[in-house]
């Protein structure tokens, strides 16, 4: 049998897909309010850089526009609409999560024009997305399946739920630390059993974020465990203490020796136009998010947890400790209100 | 054997909601649980119905018709994509059917709300249990008020969620958004469904938002305490935990709990939709007229 490296070396050891969510993922950043212009300059950029898929969508994705987790400025139609035809060379990418969304959504999204679709669920609970995987198959465009908060479930449970995934019709697969918890030991870890689990074609992708300073070096060890589809926002734009860094992901993978397909200087000048244009300031690790890292907490919570915490005069540390306590998962934005009052009857 | 005077029953579907509601009807005067049908004689719960004293088969709706057996009502707690072929087999037996799966096929029947005179139609569909958690109150609420939206998101624990639920979550969220706009009035509506694998499993849990203008939270509380109330007099675990209005915008939180004994305390989600169920058949004209 061969060993999960050497199957690794065998899908083409050099070259590994950019999947660049700026886009969704930044929304979570700035209350999900970003306008059409934001949109189309950022989306040419990428474009001009060659970056092979640009996701788009509220912060959750799909149908999640909501009181619950934010009104969006535009309607996901809206939001498509934009950015396809700001792309000539790129594909159009778009999230979902069972629940939040449905394949209503799917539909109108791929008749818009998107060619990638991932369909999330909580990392233990992959067979919410069998139905959704095979819509998106039958639509015509590139099903992903991947698992939210990843570091909820072990290394073994992810292989099994990704090797679902697959059956259910995935053509790429993976896992997300949406709260910015692993380090680059548990990625390896992780990575490595989900790639022997997973038959060769069906490539594995991560997804990180830096609230402990690791994105980077997690998105590396994924990618040297045999992850081949690897997740990064221009500049870090994203939920909480922010993604993967874009253009220094891409420096560091084409150190390496890996081959992305993109054009250095123009994603460069990509990451400049998203902190031009996206954000009123990059993001950072501060003390918050360092903290919602640390107890394992959904990174989209920050805003929410801040405005909670500031308007019930409680400590947004705290806030963040009890959640990850009580083992919140995404979409569960209405339990902080409960929390932020226990601590303040305390 | 049959019970006299009492509402023949049966059951399609031996999942987790099967299991509880065998175990309602048992506890109920007025119900006869004749038979329950399910897709496959190994499954786990169509062996624990036998284990619990009833007859059981294993060919789904065919074995329920070939049965010979006589039912007043008929509960369809399978799926969604099979229940409307269920329904055109039942129809010419002159059986009632009540459905939780949400197929949104009947008529929607929340028995707070239009319980009254629901065994009038031949064919009732419980919307969901996110549905029955929140109808009652949201409709309370819209007595009072014009509603311009409304949001439910439900959490349910993981491990209440059986495969049926998971495959018709989109089915699960249209109907309820549709019983939402017919119980409320309202246009704009939006439900959103979570799954928690937190351990210990958390109750079911239903956090509804109100958009409405020049709201006052004190009679707001009280009609949501009142029709709380009333559902708790048939889902003994049902409570209000928070209730709250700022700004135009009214906050509610309820959370269920199962009361009965072979389901987790946390499945809230299956005890509301088949004590509903239960309460209904039990308004069936063999028991009016005895």
């Amino acid at each position: 049998m061969e060993s999960p490296v050497d199957k690794a070396m065998n899908t083409q050891a050099s070259r590994v897909l950019i999947h660049d969510p700026t886009l969704r993922d930044g929304h979570h950043a700035v209350r999900h309010q970003l306008d059409r212009d934001q949109l189309r300059a950022y989306a040419a950029a990428a474009d001009a850089a060659r970056v092979p898929v640009v996701e788009v969508g509220h912060g959750n994705g799909l149908g999640a526009s909501s009181l619950q987790i934010g009104r969006a400025k535009l309607s996901d139609t809206e939001m498509l609409s934009v950015v396809r035809d700001a792309l000539t060379h790129s594909r159009m990418g778009v999230f979902m999560a069972p629940g939040w969304g449905t394949s209503t959504d799917l539909r109108n999204a791929v008749s818009r024009g998107a060619d990638v679709v991932r369909i999330a669920a909580h990392c233990t609970e992959a067979d919410v997305t069998e139905r959704h995987l095979v819509v998106v198959g039958e639509l015509g465009a590139e099903p992903h399946g991947v698992l939210l908060m990843s570091h909820m479930a072990s290394p073994d449970q992810l292989a099994e739920q990704c090797a679902l995934l697959a059956e259910f019709g995935a053509q790429a697969v993976g896992i997300f630390d949406s709260a910015g918890y692993y380090l680059p030991a548990d990625v390896t870890e992780r990575i490595t059993a989900i790639v022997e689990a997973v038959d060769v074609p069906v490539p594995v992708l991560f997804h990180g974020h830096n609230n402990l300073g690791m994105a980077v070096a997690n998105s590396v060890a994924a990618v040297q465990a045999g992850a081949r589809i690897i997740d990064g926002t221009a500049r870090g734009f994203g939920a909480g203490a922010g993604n993967t860094q874009l253009e220094v992901l891409v420096a560091v993978l084409e150190r390496m020796g890996h081959s992305t397909g993109i054009d250095l200087r123009a994603i460069l000048h990509a990451a400049d136009t998203a902190q031009e244009r996206l954000m009123p300031a990059p993001p950072t690790i501060d003390s918050v998010s360092l903290v919602s890292g640390l107890a394992g907490v959904f990174s989209g919570f920050k805003t929410p947890v801040l405005e909670t915490a500031r308007r019930e005069g409680v400590d947004p540390v705290e806030v963040f400790f009890e959640l990850g306590r009580c083992q919140v998962v995404a979409g569960q934005e209405d339990l902080i209100l409960d929390v932020a009052r226990q601590l303040k009857e305390m | 054997m049959t019970v006299k005077g009492r509402v023949r029953v049966a059951i399609v579907g031996a999942g987790l909601i099967g299991i509880d509601l065998i175990e309602k009807i048992q506890r109920s005067e007025a119900l006869d649980c004749r038979l329950v049908v399910g897709r496959d004689r190994q499954t786990l719960c169509l062996r624990r119905a036998a284990e619990m004293g009833c007859a059981t088969a294993a060919g789904g709706i065919v074995s329920l018709l070939e049965s010979g057996l006589g039912f007043n009502v008929v509960f369809d707690a399978s799926n969604a994509d099979c229940h409307a072929e269920h329904w055109s087999r039942l129809q010419a037996t002159g059986a009632t059917l009540i459905d939780l799966t949400p197929a949104q096929l009947g008529t929607m029947v929340v028995p707070t709300v239009n319980g009254a005179d629901a065994l009038a139609h031949r064919h009732i569909n419980l919307v969901s249990c996110g549905g029955q958690a929140a109808i009652p109150v949201l409709h309370a609420i819209a007595q009072h008020s014009t509603i311009e939206y409304v949001e439910v998101v439900c959490t349910g624990a993981s491990a209440s969620a059986g495969r049926a639920t998971r495959l018709n979550l989109d089915h699960y969220i249209e109907t309820t958004q549709a019983a939402l706009r017919a119980f409320t009035g309202a246009e704009d509506v939006k439900v959103m469904v979570n799954l928690s694998p937190a351990q210990p499993a958390p109750p079911f849990r239903v956090a509804m938002t109100v958009l409405t203008p020049g709201v006052q939270l004190d009679p707001i509380r009280a009609t949501v305490e009142a029709a709380a109330g009333k559902v708790r007099a048939f889902a003994p675990g049902f409570a209000v935990t928070s209730c709250a209005v700022t700004d135009g915008r009214i906050s509610v939180v309820v959370e269920v709990t199962a009361e009965g004994g072979r389901i987790p305390r946390y499945a809230g989600n299956l005890d509301i939709i088949n004590a509903a169920a239960v309460l209904l058949a039990e308004q069936h004209p063999t028991i009016r007229s005895r």
